[in-house]
């Protein structure tokens, strides 16, 4: 963590060796420290502190970037030189709409000094809570505890001059026993927030559950999917559905069909960057404001979000989505997901399966199979369990799904009223807030031996 | 700045303030990637990346600590951090780490690189990559039509407590065209030379020249737009041949993570999970069929995982995995081996100064068979032809995987017949291997190059490679995307 003036005065710096008609340049930088353990043991402990500048200038509508993680006067002047010759050999482009004009942003309070300072020692001292609670069953324990600060300035030739810190914290625990797994996790902008013998005790109570599982053929079957694997499903939609690339490439399951009902009336999504719970980046990687923007409004589409070029190709404005600079042709997409919350309990959905499957956590999903109807595939993980007459009765062995998540969110019966943060990506500045999901249907096409 | 004599300092300090061993990797990274679609160049990045990581080994336990900060009150205070983070370690510490023995190496290394691809000219590139979508962007039906190159120059100093003392520079090109065609709902995509960003390889400008973009687009896309109209692949248990670059993902998920002795032991299950492949497995499981002999080498010319060095300073080596079937090896690092009572075959690596070494695959290569592709063709008629990779998973041992691909098409009379869509394939990891029954000869036989293997915790993308020839699979269950196999509705 380099600190606003710094930070600023930086980018100041680098837009004054510019001999462009226009620059833009990003800043990125923070501290993070991760404690990993497994087999109830600390075996990587890491502490990172990095910072890197990138510069776009513009020549006409030629465009050239080039970043540097040295922040010294000569190697940031190497950059915009860097960045000068390549917009002098680049080809124009005439969709370049320019850079963003100074816009107030809201910045909410996303800064906990205590866990920006939290030591390593501190996080050891922490995690033997975890390995306390698996202790007393003879599980295994293994996660990671991150903490960690981040910044993110962005500055222009048009004014812009944009800063904004945050601290997170996250803890992960699979508890692990003779023929079963557990998954518990928490996140959060403050340490102190992180309820490490919770999580574990959440991680050990699912391993419980699920000991001595037994095989279910492949079939369709009624599911309560939990926050985690409501959050891996989501992770891929932000990419394959709600980004601006799929949209306007026509991959996107969306693309063409705003207006229309593709999900079912109690399905509400949106990207919130200022939700209190989870604050995401109150401005993008161009110094557009975040905009919170519905994408589906009880079931009907209604947008996907933008950056500035691609929000020009649409004749709309940028909603503030835009990536950082060298990922710019990813296009936009959504960092803050949230699906709106119903009213029942979580418990109260396990209370109304008659037959049915409740999923803690998916691993490994993939969205690429057929995105225009948001095809999905993936493994169950660290907790499958059965419920019969609304109770859950047992551990079931890994299944693998293959479904279209426009049927599956078209098939909810219910949601729950309390949400849970989650960080899929282990990005700080991409947290969800999320609920449990009880679907009708969910299409289970394989399965493994454990 | 003499960075090599202030990382000896550290070295030094290192040890005199207790650490029972550590290593420090300088490392610098410049990278460009040129990204074209459709009739405008839509990025040309450059980025230099530079910095410090310290790893140590203090009170019996590992710290590591990097910085972008390149001076040496930064190497110095990093240092400290290491040293702090390792005695913080040590409180939950079960046992002393232990080390696999290893000479102290003084050396250094560069892969093979023709033209350097920094010193070729934008305009150079951009023709090249401009004339190869052009090609594509002929006919209305191509929506969008992409190709991209990427360079990497990598320079590292590695010196360690034990007297080693190590530079190495790699070159890495890669290239990648893409056509995406749409019709109403459909919307269908064909790839070259791979999907996902392409092939990769150690090497210069040649090896972007080599790929041959423009004279493959219009293949590229008379398939895309043929994808359109084409059926939807059955569902079914048929005999597959599955193309080079898919059999070498295959390997990539089944063996080369599977093998990775950290997941064995346990230390990857917070993220990427363990593996089916436990020690006690080693040197008797039947992982495939005697066709089947994959082996980890990280000595093959060009390939994307071949270095002089790894990141803890073992020699590169060639190690077999699976030999005619069985399971024999894993990739291992020296910390693990010693867990084996072994010393390392030299799989640690990071992506960057600011990465932890993880066991990385090299190249895990599944080594070549006889005969050609025509001749396998011929052999197989009523089976498919799979090619090119579109979606894949698999679980967190590594067992039960789906693999979705570009294009399928029936074998009739020794050659491509009706061309089908969204083919789909499943199975198990040992039945799926143990079905193999057939490899293609070396000269169907590539290394491909895999740049964005994800793993590890902040989670690191290595650069490997695979070895790999089209190969024939018996019974296998396909399906397709909007029916998969395996018996489900969608």
């Amino acid at each position: 963590m380099i600190g606003r003036d710094k930070a600023l005065s930086t980018l100041a710096q680098v837009l004054a060796a510019s001999k462009a008609d226009a620059a833009e340049a990003v800043l990125v930088g923070g501290s993070t420290s991760t404690t990993r353990y497994a087999n109830s043991a600390v075996h990587q402990n890491v502490s990172v502190d990095s910072a890197r500048v990138t510069v776009r200038v513009v020549l006409g509508t030629r465009i050239g970037t080039a970043s540097t993680n040295s922040l010294t006067g000569p190697d940031l002047r190497r950059t915009v030189r860097a960045a000068m010759d390549i917009a002098r050999r680049q080809k124009p482009n005439a969709d370049f709409p320019g850079f963003a004009s100074p816009a107030d942003y809201r910045a909410p309070e996303a800064f906990d000094e205590n866990t920006a300072a939290l030591t390593p020692k501190q996080r050891a001292q922490k995690l033997k809570k975890v390995f306390t609670r698996g202790a007393r069953r003879s599980y295994s324990m293994a996660g990671a505890f991150t903490t960690g600060s981040g910044e993110v300035a962005v500055a222009n030739s048009n004014g812009v001059q944009c800063y904004h810190a945050r601290t997170s914290a996250s803890l992960t625990c699979i508890a692990t026993g003779p023929d079963s797994t557990g998954y518990g996790a928490a996140a959060s902008r403050a340490a102190a927030d992180i309820d490490a013998a919770a999580v574990a005790a959440s991680a050990v109570d699912k391993c419980r559950r699920s000991r001595s599982p037994k095989d279910m053929a492949p079939g369709s079957y009624e599911v309560v999917l939990e926050p985690a694997a409501i959050a891996e499903i989501f992770n891929w939609l932000a990419f394959v559905t709600f980004g601006s690339r799929g949209f306007q490439d026509g991959s996107s399951c969306l693309a063409g069909r705003i207006g229309e009902r593709l999900m079912g009336e109690e399905v509400t999504i949106l990207d919130d960057a200022f939700d209190p719970a989870c604050p995401g980046l109150p401005f993008d990687f161009e110094g557009t404001p975040r905009q919170r923007v519905e994408l589906i409004s009880r079931g009907i589409a209604r947008s996907v979000v933008h950056n500035r070029l691609s929000a020009r190709r649409a004749g709309t404005v940028s909603t503030g989505h835009a990536l950082p600079p060298e990922e710019a042709a990813e296009g936009a997409i959504p960092l803050n997901l949230q699906l709106a919350a119903g009213s029942q309990s979580a418990a109260e959905l396990v209370a109304g399966v008659e037959n049915g499957l409740l999923v803690t956590r998916f691993h490994y999903l993939n969205g690429f199979l057929d995105p225009r109807r948001a095809m999905m595939t993936g493994m169950t993980r660290d907790g499958l369990l059965r419920i019969r007459k609304g109770r859950i009765v047992g551990g079931v062995r890994n299944l693998r799904f293959t479904d279209s998540m426009l049927d599956v969110f078209s098939r909810v019966v219910g949601i729950s009223s309390e949400r849970f943060l989650a960080a899929p990506s282990g990005d700080p500045f991409s947290m969800m807030h999320l609920p449990t999901v009880r679907v009708s249907a969910l299409a289970f096409t394989g399965k493994t031996e454990f | 700045m003499d960075i090599k004599g202030k990382v000896l300092e550290a070295v030094d300090y290192l040890k005199s303030k207790g650490a029972s061993y550590a290593d420090i990797r300088y490392v610098r990274t410049e990278t460009e990637t040129i990204r074209v679609k459709d009739l405008a160049v839509e990025s040309i990045v450059r980025d230099t990346s530079h910095g410090f990581g310290i790893r140590v080994i203090a009170d019996g336990a590992w710290g590591f600590a990097a910085t972008s900060t390149v001076s040496a009150g930064a190497l110095r205070k990093t240092a400290t951090r290491a040293l702090q983070v390792a005695r913080a370690s040590a409180l939950s510490q079960r046992e002393p780490v232990r080390l696999a023995e290893a000479e102290a190496v003084r050396d250094s290394w560069k892969s093979p690189c023709l033209t350097d691809p920094f010193e070729v000219k934008l305009a150079r590139k951009l023709d090249l990559l401009m004339g190869a979508t052009e090609t594509l962007k002929q006919k209305p039906q191509i929506r969008v039509a992409e190709s991209s190159m990427t360079f990497v120059r990598t320079h590292k100093l590695f010196a360690s407590t034990e007297g080693s003392l190590i530079e190495q520079d790699i070159v890495e090109s890669g290239a990648s065209l893409t056509a995406t065609a749409v019709d109403g709902g459909e919307i269908e995509r064909r790839s070259y030379p791979s999907s996902l960003g392409g092939d990769y390889a150690t090497g210069g400008y040649e090896v972007v020249e080599g790929f041959r973009l423009a004279e493959h687009a219009e293949t590229v896309r008379d398939e895309a737009i043929a994808l359109l109209s084409a059926p939807p692949m059955p569902s079914g248990r048929f005999d597959v041949i599955i193309g080079g670059s898919q059999v070498a993902l295959q390997v990539h998920e089944s063996c080369g993570h599977a093998v990775e002795l950290d997941r064995a032991l346990g230390t990857e299950v917070s993220l990427a999970g363990g593996s089916f492949l436990t020690t006690d497995r080693l040197g008797t499981f039947r992982y495939g069929s005697p066709v089947v002999s994959i082996t980890a080498d990280a000595t093959v010319p060009g390939g994307l995982g071949s270095f002089g060095y790894d990141d803890e300073g073992t020699r590169a080596a060639r190690s077999p995995i699976i030999d005619r079937g069985l399971f024999v090896g894993y990739l291992t690092s020296r910390e693990t081996a010693a867990a084996l009572g072994q010393r390392s075959n030299g799989a640690m690596r990071a992506d960057g100064w600011a990465s932890i070494p993880l066991i990385r695959m090299t190249n895990v290569n599944l080594e070549p068979g006889t005969g050609s592709l025509d001749a396998l063709m011929a052999d197989t008629n009523g089976g498919f032809l799979l090619e090119t990779n579109k979606s894949w998973s698999i679980d967190d041992r590594r067992l039960n995987f789906q693999f979705g691909l570009e294009v399928a098409w029936k074998i009739e009379g020794g050659r491509k017949g009706q061309m089908y869509r969204n083919p789909l394939y499943t199975g198990m990891t040992p039945a799926f291997w143990g079905s193999c029954d057939a490899i293609c000869g070396r000269e169907h036989w590539h290394v491909w190059g895999v740049p964005n293997c994800g793993k590890g915790e902040p989670i690191q993308s290595a650069h490997v490679g695979h070895g790999a020839a089209p190969a024939r699979f018996r019974a296998l269950e396909l399906g397709s995307a909007r029916q998969p196999a395996g018996g489900g509705k969608s």
